[in-house]
């Protein structure tokens, strides 16, 4: 059966129907609703992603990031804590920070890398 | 005017009162040393093996032991001269490993960690299991190893910036303090005994490690700290004083009040009539923290004052037990009145500091 697909918009209602018949309708603010939160996805890892500048925290946004977020680049570099666009400190890029002990007020010390 | 002049400093210090020093760790590579009267840094510690991540106080107050993770270092500081007396790397061309902390024997000769090791092959690296770890060192290598139980694995190797090891000061038990106490024999880790109350968690908080807070405690061998509980039927979850006597693995535990979401370590004075901790509750930009207080002598809360907390952040106490200190992430160490519990100042160390915690030395 599963070589089987719909061609013409008739098979395709019953295919949809039964697609449907699998998933669940809950109220969007029933607070017995069980259904666990679907986690925003965020490609994890210090270089994964390439977006510069681009950081959010675990819940996908920006309230649980510090203020400012430059007091964060340290735990992206050195734990990959936060998802963000920073060299890795463990494997890669040992020296980025070398020549800045305060991310937030010499931020134009840490290196240049180029992969 | 000789008698008055001699008087004034005398007496700046005693109106002080708290003139001893902190030691923190600072990046990229170093240990901060902060004048506590001043808030200034008066000395930078440079650590050959890289950032530090830990730090654990001696028994005898002399030596700072620092893990650091560029290598998968360990240094060993001595207090007295601010030097570093030991250091080494266990980092080989084609071994990692992998630490959080960890604790020296009360002779300072051997260093208990756990460790995860990373093979590099050909193509690939073959990423190892959590291991109970003996580093020597005089020898400065790893010198035995003990697979952890699987049943154990989770949280063995402690958290980014915890101790993951007490021991009883005759160096014969090793204490993790985890999902569950475990006492292990630190001879061959075979688990001696287990109890099942747990260190509260605190999202977005570091310093919930166990050294930091047997740091503030005069009386070498007894742990006090908070633990949290939960009944068999209902599952209720309950925070308390626990006081753990590190020799004879006994434990007592005075429940206080329902858990909030997330408590930081316990900050006991030098007195041990007092003691605070910080409460969280709510996540993110929803978050409220509170200073609370206790009395020791009755396991009471005493006080509670509404904190203005940083996302993440880690909680100590100055060496007098009358400051209360937030620090981390960042440079500035915001500085409370235990007494009032309110804001006093903020010192600028214009560096950034790790999470590897805050050795008081009065």
């Amino acid at each position: 059966m599963k070589h089987l697909r719909a061609v013409n918009k008739k098979a395709r209602r019953i295919d949809d129907f039964v697609a449907a018949r699998d998933e669940d309708v809950v109220a969007l603010q029933n607070p017995n609703n069980r259904q666990p939160q679907p986690r925003p996805h965020i490609p994890m890892g210090c270089s994964l992603m390439f977006s510069p500048g681009w950081e959010v925290d675990s819940a996908g946004g920006t309230a649980g990031l510090c203020q400012p977020v430059e007091r964060d680049i340290y735990d992206c570099y050195v734990t990959c804590y936060w998802p963000a666009q920073v060299p890795d400190h463990l494997n890669n890029s040992p020296d980025w920070s070398s020549k800045c002990a305060s991310a937030t007020k010499d931020w134009r010390n840490l290196d240049l890398v180029f992969p | 005017m000789k008698k008055l002049l001699a008087f004034i400093p005398v007496f700046a210090c005693a109106t002080l009162g708290w003139s001893g020093s902190l030691f923190l760790g600072g990046y990229p590579n170093s240990i901060l040393v902060v004048d506590e009267s001043s808030g200034k840094v008066v000395d930078k510690i440079h650590l050959e093996t890289g950032l530090p991540v830990s730090m654990h106080l001696s028994e005898d107050r002399k030596k700072i032991y620092v893990t650091t993770n560029d290598h998968s270092g360990i240094e060993v500081i001595d207090l007295a001269t601010r030097k570093v007396t030991n250091h080494f790397v266990l980092n080989t061309a084609t071994k990692r490993y992998r630490f959080n902390g960890g604790v020296p024997d009360p002779e300072g000769k051997l260093f208990y960690t756990v460790t995860t090791e990373i093979d590099k092959q050909l193509e690939h690296f073959d990423i190892g299991k959590p291991k109970y770890t003996v580093i020597d060192l005089a020898q400065q290598k790893i010198v035995k190893t003990v697979e952890v139980a699987a049943e154990d694995e989770n949280d063995a190797s402690g958290g980014y910036g915890r101790n993951v090891f007490e021991i009883s000061p005759d160096g014969k038990y090793l204490y993790q303090f985890r999902n569950k106490v475990m006492i292990l024999d630190s001879a061959d880790f075979k688990v001696v005994d287990t109890i099942d109350l747990s260190k509260p968690d605190f999202p977005g908080m570091e310093n919930i490690g166990f050294g930091a807070d047997l740091d503030s405690i005069p009386e070498p061998g007894k742990h006090v700290s908070i633990f949290t509980a939960s009944d068999p039927i209902v599952h209720n979850r309950v925070f308390g004083i626990g006081r753990f006597d590190l020799n004879s693995r006994q434990m007592t535990f005075s429940p206080i009040g329902p858990a909030p979401m997330g408590m930081a370590g316990l900050q006991v004075t030098p007195d041990n009539k007092s003691a605070y901790t910080v409460v969280a509750n709510g996540m993110h930009g929803n978050k409220r923290c509170e200073f609370w207080s206790f009395q020791l002598s009755t396991d009471r809360l005493t006080e509670r004052a509404e904190v203005q907390c940083r996302t993440r952040f880690s909680f100590g106490s100055s060496s007098d037990g009358k400051k209360l200190y937030i620090y981390g992430a960042g440079f500035e160490v915001e500085v409370y009145d235990a007494a009032t519990l309110k804001h006093e100042r903020t010192w600028d160390l214009n560096n950034d500091v790790t999470m590897a915690g805050l050795v008081v030395i009065p």
